[in-house]
């Protein structure tokens, strides 16, 4: 187990209007691509609307190295944000020892409101990993909120009835 | 498409069928399948047609052909257009399906349409497709009111194949003719050439349309072999159905596949765990959600 990583994410210059706002273009795709850098996505992902509505979910259809994607729209849950980082490259470091490649600082190139994710040849549907990976956003929110005095009264008459 | 209603006084008479398909061979456009029928009273006038196998025509008496057998009242004809990108992403699904499966069911569905429309098909003359007999078993099962003629080089025996043959060809050129891709990329160019692997247009086109991620544009049928030497210096892509093959469990052609896009390339981490996070060893709720923590991206 690693212990004791340390890092920042700059958040701040999320804020500015001149960060680039992604919404409508970000893709999670169900294979793993191995290159990291500039492409000309617009000019060969072409979704398109399958004209099928699932669970609630409004169908789309793009092709990627031959394979039929079927995905969806997902918009970020209220009060929450996108965002692309990237490694910071001027401003202070850790340490000076460390060297760009193994610093942990973070800046926002983009942010985003939506994610278009993609499965290979399944409709998407609410039991899917990454619809249900935002449980957590709910669960977490009930583990961290303080407990109020009324929340302690209620369970306690909960309790109560239950004997 | 295919001929138009009302239906002809004689499709109620016994009829005979052809089918035939063009561009199964090539490496990209559309895969057509075609069939063509009359009465079976009007074969001799039909050997009169001059058709034969539409390969050995040349391009201008197919279309003059054609256009005279839409013209004749006493044939009808229908066609089954496979898109590229549905060929491809049937041979490239989880469970792939491989091209004579795919042909089988185009043909079956050619069938079911026209004996739909109210055609008394009585016998079907149809090349063939991997083994013959294996074929005929397989189309007697589905249509058992029909005589199945299943023989190699049908579309040069019989005249009714012949004509289903041109119908195949002439619609397989024009729609790669008026082929609209899809890809909205400069300088791109529309000399497909025949499509076959070997021709040298269709060759120099892929070389000019080759691009490292997405590979080619999607009038490429990325499932053919033709394709693999094209891909060699490209970006690697894993995909989760390919994990299967690293299993052992998938198809021997996929194996080969992973194991050409393998060169070069060492990791510690199994295939799966670059492709998705897993949440392993974490407690069900974020296992079942496949969330990981991370310290570092």
């Amino acid at each position: 187990m690693e212990t004791g990583i340390q890092g920042i994410i700059d958040l701040r210059e999320g804020a500015k209007s001149d960060v680039a706002d992604l919404t409508g273009q970000v893709h999670q795709l169900p294979s793993s691509i191995k290159f990291d850098g500039p492409s000309s996505v617009s000019q060969y992902f072409k979704p398109k609307p399958a004209g099928i509505e699932t669970e609630g979910l409004m169908v789309e259809e793009a092709y990627f190295r031959g394979r039929k994607l079927q995905g969806t729209t997902v918009s970020l849950p209220e009060g929450y944000c996108g965002f692309v980082l990237g490694k910071k490259s001027n401003g202070k470091r850790i340490s000076s020892d460390m060297s760009e490649e193994n610093s942990n600082c973070w800046k926002v190139n983009a942010t985003f409101e939506n994610i278009m994710y993609w499965n290979h040849d399944s409709l998407p549907s609410q039991n899917d990993a990454f619809l249900r990976s935002l449980h957590w956003l709910t669960v977490a929110k009930a583990l961290h909120n303080p407990v109020t005095a009324e929340d302690l009264s209620s369970t306690s008459i909960a309790l109560k009835r239950l004997d | 498409m295919g001929s138009e209603v009302p239906l002809p006084k004689w499709t109620s008479k016994p009829c005979i069928m052809g089918i035939d398909e063009a561009g199964r061979g090539p490496v990209l456009g559309p895969m057509v399948y075609a069939c063509l029928y009359c009465a079976s009273s009007y074969q001799k006038p039909l050997t009169s047609l001059e058709f034969a196998d539409s390969k050995t025509l040349k391009e201008e008496k197919r279309e003059e052909l054609f256009e005279n057998l839409k013209a004749n009242d006493s044939i009808g004809w229908a066609v089954d257009v496979l898109d590229p990108r549905e060929l491809s992403a049937k041979m490239l699904k989880k469970d792939k399906i491989n091209l004579n499966e795919i042909s089988h069911d185009s043909a079956i569905g050619l069938i079911e349409r026209v004996l739909k429309m109210g055609v008394l098909l009585t016998e079907v003359y149809i090349d063939t497709v991997g083994d013959a007999g294996k074929y005929e078993i397989k189309l007697s099962k589905i249509f058992p009111a029909v005589k199945f003629v299943v023989a190699k080089k049908a579309d040069s025996l019989y005249p009714v194949v012949s004509g289903a043959s041109i119908v195949a060809k002439v619609t397989r050129d024009q729609a790669l003719r008026e082929w609209v891709l899809d890809e909205t990329a400069e300088n791109m160019h529309r000399n497909f050439g025949s499509g076959y692997p070997g021709d040298p247009q269709t060759k120099s086109w892929l070389k000019d349309h080759k691009h490292s991620v997405f590979g080619f544009p999607t009038l490429v049928r990325f499932s053919w072999g033709t394709c693999n030497p094209y891909f060699k210096d490209s970006v690697e892509v894993l995909w989760e159905s390919d994990k299967m093959d690293e299993d052992g469990s998938g198809s021997s052609r996929g194996k080969r596949q992973l194991k050409l896009s393998n060169v070069g390339f060492t990791t510690s981490k199994k295939k799966s765990e670059e492709i998705e996070s897993s949440g392993k060893g974490r407690c069900r709720f974020f296992e079942a959600r496949k969330l990981e923590q991370v310290t570092h991206f």
